[in-house]
Parts: structure tokens; C-alpha cells; sequence
């Protein structure tokens, strides 16, 4: 996770930039519906790695911040007509966000695997209500969104149009995103991750570790939750799905399958299992079978990812240029593990 | 009157259910700090190779033996061949095996069987009824409750009375010493994790006649086991009994007495636990 200021990495970011703005004019339906569906899914996975990569904190529960915001969203437009949408999607984050922290209280008293059992848990309880509570949710049917347009001073966006729900995803998420980046450099970020360290040493330090969990435990709620309150719109639908365990296995198995030792690694990872899903749903119904036995395969023998791989390549090949012998190489990889 | 006891036996039917699942669960968490998220796929695997085993033989109790034996194999493979290889990278390496395991357990299950519910018929005297607290009763309900006591008191007698449960608890504590003490600790922990997919299949078999064997088991029984064992505290035996029993009836008359919220009775226990005491009942502050 070392800082990269170099100009090659400044310039790729203009370069993504770039390639992201113009994107609608070469890609048309269903490819941009798939570009689009990265790009949420991109910033789910990245509130979940901050969780996982950052502070080492392995949840089972992450859709039900992503489910409770698809819902938020869809309940909110539903129920007071001429709602506009990003007041919606805004209360709709600050819900979750609340949410967030009501369940992070009740988590965070314990650590390490109890934590995950009961993350799990509590997923299934959100998704339990969301089942019960039928006349709000609308159950086993899910609701149906109308999405408002969206007036700017100069532009009105129509969600229901492709170019224009991309661009307006990619203009509220694209930010998110790069604002989790920059987090991570803050001090509160450090903070996180030097906890995952030695958590003892930073409580002698005078640090409140619990506080600072909980803080980034109610962050990654938000975001989560503005992922899925996106999400909900882009499809105009909401279902139950949403917020059920399959939902988090997903984002547990792009951040991994993408690396958790890197920031981009979930990004990358989203786009690698968005569109290896599109790829092998189409081959065979028993896709699911596939995305575990490679997941499986990557914890046994890639524990860093896909990231992690291109690392290693990176600094084998580095190392190859720099000096003769190659004994020195392929050392140091995966270094990263969580405990 | 006769109405609180059938809810009071439905719960102990329930609770024995509980406790055979969790008590797998809580042994391999107890003896190897590993939190098996396939445990309740192994007790799936264990329902549907018992429905596999009665189409041929026809035999229940055959069934009930072989079934966890098969089981206690595919323990010891998954041990020998996955989770020991994780090991070294620690227990978030080994939650996301177990959980990528039963990912791929569940989709495999819905590939070689479908999606349709299959019933297990069981025949001869557990297909009766008794007289019972003055209500007629099944006496399957009861044979599950039975099941579990005798697993309950047989895994206590092996682990504090027996040379074999001192060396695992050994094991535990301090494995380098109990290895440099001539004992193979790796087998010990392969023995262990195997001994819990068999309890977990001994599980299966027995849920089966009660419930409908589908693809879904393994989901509707992995939150009350979690359940139990964060009220029980994760890791004791005493616990899980105390915690099955609890959650078993609690389940059973929380279905009598509040029909809408008996799902939400377990989560506010859980809670209640969780601000009170968040090791658990029985279990050790971390």
C-alpha cells in the first residue's frame, strides 16, 4: 500500500479519467450497462476491503448496508412522490450510515471470528425483516422504482437512459471512490491500519482503537449503502436479493479475487467477476460452481490476489533488471496476511 | 395445558437438533480455533447421502451409521488437503476456505440433486406415537432428543475422561510441547475436524425425517447454530447444551406466543448476549 506519487501513476489516473469520460461514445446497451454495474459494484467492494484489507476486519454482513440503502432508496422515491433523486439517495446513505452504526456498536464488542459468525448473523436477521416487513419492502416481489430525472441547472438526466445513469453514477461514485483512496492516507486511515498491526501498541499509545473501528465501521455502512441505493436505481427494481448473504458473498469474493493488499485490487477485482459471470452464465447455469473453485483456489495458493500477482510479476521482473541474481527475487511476495 | 407440552417436547426435539449440529461445530472451534462455515453444508451432505443410502438399502439405521462415516472422510480430506494448508496464513485465510468450501458444496448439492425437496420416510417403531405428559407424541421427536443427550454425555466422557480427550485439550493449549512429547499433533487436529463433519453428518441423517431434505438446510440451520454457540460461548460444550435448550424452546414457544416475532426472540437473545456479555455464557473473555 506505499504511497505512489510517481508521475506514471498520476498520469494513468488522467488516463482512467479520460478513457471513463469518453467510454458512452464507443460503448453502446448492454456494454455500457456492464461498465456501469463495475463502476457500483467498484465502491461496494472498496467499502468492504477497507474493512478487510485495511482493518483486517472479516465481515459476512456487508449487504446488509448494501441491501438497507437499495431499499432506503426505493422506499423513500416510493413513498413521498417528487422526491428528487439525489435528496433521496442522499437520505438513503445517511440511513445506512446510521444503521451502520447502530449494528456496529452491537458488533464491534467482539473480534476477530466471533465478529464474522456474527456479521453473518445479523445479515440474516436484515434479511429476515426485509422478508417479514412485506408491506414495506414489498417481500418475495421486490419494489418497482420510477426514478425522477434529474435537473441540473443547464442538463436533465434520465436514469432510464444508459449514457446518462453511467455518467451519473460515475460522477457521484467516481468521487466516493477517490475519496476512500485519500482516506487512506489520512490520519484516521493510518490509524486503522497500523490497529490491524498491533492494536495493543496503539491502545498504549493513547489511541481509542474502538472508537476508531466503530468510526470506520459506520464509513464503510455509508458507502456501502450509497453503492446500493445506486444500484437499486440502475436496475429501476429492487429485490430481496439485495440484501441477502449471497449479496455479501459476492463482494467478499470480488475483493478477494481482486487482492485485498492494494487499493485498486477491488476495483479490479469487481470488473474480473462482473465480467467473468456475464462470460460464464452464458456457457453454463452452474456458474456459481466455478466462481468457488476458483475462489478457493486463489485462497490456497494466492492468498494477495490478482494484485498480488501482478506485484510479485512486477517486482520479479524489476528485480531481474536490477541484478543478475535471481535467488532474490520472488522473495517477499504476499507479504501481506491478515491475522 | 396439553397444548404448552407439545410446544415444551417440539422445543426439546428442536434443542436435541441444535446441539447435535453446534456441538460439531463448537468442538473443531473449541479444539482448533477454526470456525467451520462449511459445517452446515457437511450436515447438508450428511441429510442427502442418507436419502442416497435409504433409495439402496432401504435401511434408516444404515443410514445413520454409514452416513457420518462418509462424512468423517471427506473431514479428514478437507483437513489433510485444504484447511492445513492455510494454516500458516492465519484464521481469516481459514474462515474464507471453509466459507468458499460451502459455497461450493451448496451449488454442487443443487447439481447432483436439484432443487426439489426430498423426503426422508422413516418405518418401524420411530414412525410412532407415544403417550407422553398426557399428549400423543411422535416418538422420532423424541429419539432426536435421545440422540443428543447420548452425544452430549459420550463427547464429555471422551474429552475429560479419556486419555485421548487429555491429549487434544493438550494439544490445544500447547502444541509444540504435546508434539515434541512424541504425539503426531497434525493427525490429532485432522482427527478432530473429521470427528466434527461426522457429528455434523450424524446431524444431517437426523434432521432429515424431521425436516425436508433441500438445498436450503444448510442456510436455515447455519444462523441458529451460530446463534447457539455465540449465547453458549464459542468453544464450550456446556454452553451449547445450555444455549440449544434455551434456543430450542425459545424457537418453539415463541411460535405459540408471538407468531409474527419468533424469528426476532433468537436475534434480541443474541443482542441481550452480545451487550451483557459478549463472550457468552459459558465462554472465556477474550
Amino acid at each position: 500500500m506505499a504511497r505512489s506519487h510517481n508521475p506514471v501513476s498520476r498520469f494513468g489516473l488522467w488516463a482512467v479519467f479520460v478513457i471513463l469520460a469518453v467510454l458512452p461514445l464507443i460503448l453502446r446497451g448492454y456494454q455500457l450497462r456492464l461498465v456501469t454495474e463495475v463502476i457500483i459494484f467498484s465502491l461496494y467492494a472498496v467499502s468492504y476491503n477497507l474493512l478487510l484489507g485495511y482493518a483486517g476486519l472479516l465481515s459476512f454482513g456487508h449487504a446488509m448496508f448494501f441491501g438497507t440503502g437499495a431499499f432506503a432508496v426505493a422506499i423513500l422515491l416510493e413513498h413521498f412522490a417528487g422526491l428528487p433523486l439525489l435528496l433521496a439517495v442522499t437520505l438513503a446513505t445517511a440511513f445506512t450510515t446510521a444503521t451502520g452504526f447502530v449494528v456496529g456498536c452491537l458488533l464491534l464488542r467482539v473480534k476477530g471470528t466471533p465478529f464474522a459468525l456474527l456479521t453473518l448473523a445479523f445479515n440474516a436477521l436484515f434479511y429476515a425483516i426485509a422478508v417479514k416487513w412485506s408491506s414495506l419492502t414489498g417481500g418475495d416481489d421486490g419494489l418497482i422504482i420510477d426514478p425522477p430525472q434529474l435537473d441540473l441547472w443547464l442538463l436533465t438526466l434520465d436514469p432510464n437512459k444508459g449514457p446518462d445513469f453511467y455518467y451519473l453514477s460515475l460522477a457521484i461514485l467516481g468521487p466516493v471512490i477517490l475519496f476512500c483512496w485519500y482516506f487512506t492516507y489520512t490520519a484516521m486511515g493510518r490509524t486503522v491500519l497500523l490497529m490491524r498491526e498491533n492494536e495493543d501498541r496503539m491502545r498504549f499509545l493513547g489511541y481509542n482503537t474502538l472508537l476508531a473501528r466503530l468510526s470506520l465501521f459506520t464509513l464503510t455502512a455509508g458507502l456501502a449503502g450509497l453503492a446500493g441505493s445506486i444500484y437499486s436505481l440502475f436496475f429501476a427494481f429492487v429485490s430481496i436479493d439485495a440484501i441477502s448473504i449471497e449479496t455479501t458473498t459476492t463482494v467478499l469474493l470480488m475483493t478477494f479475487i481482486g487482492g485485498t493488499g492494494h487499493f485498486a485490487g477491488p476495483i479490479l477485482g469487481a470488473g474480473v467477476f462482473i465480467y467473468l459471470q456475464n462470460f460464464l452464465s452464458e456457457l453454463t447455469e452452474n456458474w456459481p460452481l466455478i466462481m468457488g473453485v476458483l475462489f478457493i483456489l486463489m485462497v490456497l495458493f494466492t492468498p494477495g490476489g490478482l494484485v498480488g500477482i501482478i506485484k510479485g510479476a512486477a517486482q520479479w521482473t524489476a528485480s531481474r533488471r536490477k541484478t543478475p541474481d535471481l535467488r532474490k527475487g520472488a522473495k517477499n511476495r504476499h507479504a501481506h496476511s491478515g491475522s | 395445558m396439553s397444548d404448552i407440552a407439545i410446544f415444551f417436547l417440539h422445543g426439546l426435539a428442536y434443542a436435541g437438533l441444535l446441539f447435535l449440529v453446534s456441538s460439531g461445530l463448537t468442538l473443531v472451534f473449541g479444539m482448533m480455533s477454526v470456525l467451520n462455515f462449511a459445517h452446515a453444508s457437511f450436515y447438508m451432505l450428511g441429510a442427502y447421502f442418507a436419502y442416497w443410502l435409504l433409495q439402496i438399502t432401504g435401511n434408516f439405521w444404515l443410514a445413520l451409521l454409514i452416513s457420518p462415516l462418509m462424512l468423517l472422510v471427506i473431514g479428514a480430506l478437507v483437513e489433510r488437503f485444504l484447511l492445513r494448508k492455510v494454516h500458516v496464513l492465519g484464521h481469516v485465510h481459514e474462515l474464507l476456505l471453509t466459507f468458499g468450501l460451502a459455497y461450493i458444496i451448496d451449488e454442487a448439492v443443487k447439481l447432483i440433486w436439484g432443487t426439489n425437496p426430498h423426503a426422508i420416510i422413516i418405518s418401524g417403531f420411530l414412525a410412532h406415537t407415544v403417550n407422553i405428559m398426557g399428549v400423543t407424541y411422535p416418538v422420532y421427536r423424541l429419539f432426536v432428543f435421545g440422540v443428543s443427550m447420548a452425544l452430549g454425555l459420550f463427547m464429555w466422557l471422551i474429552l475429560f475422561k479419556t486419555r485421548i480427550g487429555i491429549i487434544v485439550r493438550a494439544a490445544v493449549e500447547d502444541s509444540p510441547m504435546v508434539g515434541s512429547l512424541g504425539i503426531n499433533v497434525p493427525l490429532v487436529f485432522m482427527g478432530v475436524f473429521s470427528v466434527g463433519a461426522a457429528l455434523s453428518g450424524l446431524a444431517g441423517v437426523t434432521a432429515g425425517p424431521l425436516l425436508s431434505v433441500d438445498p436450503g438446510m444448510a442456510g436455515a440451520i447455519l444462523v441458529d447454530a451460530f446463534v447457539v454457540i455465540v449465547v453458549g460461548g464459542m468453544g464450550s460444550l456446556g454452553g451449547a447444551v445450555l444455549a440449544s435448550f434455551i434456543i430450542g424452546e425459545l424457537q418453539s414457544f415463541g411460535v405459540l406466543l408471538f407468531p409474527d416475532f419468533s424469528l426476532a426472540l433468537i436475534y434480541m437473545l443474541m443482542a441481550v448476549v452480545l451487550v451483557i456479555r459478549p463472550e457468552g455464557l459459558f465462554g472465556e473473555k477474550q
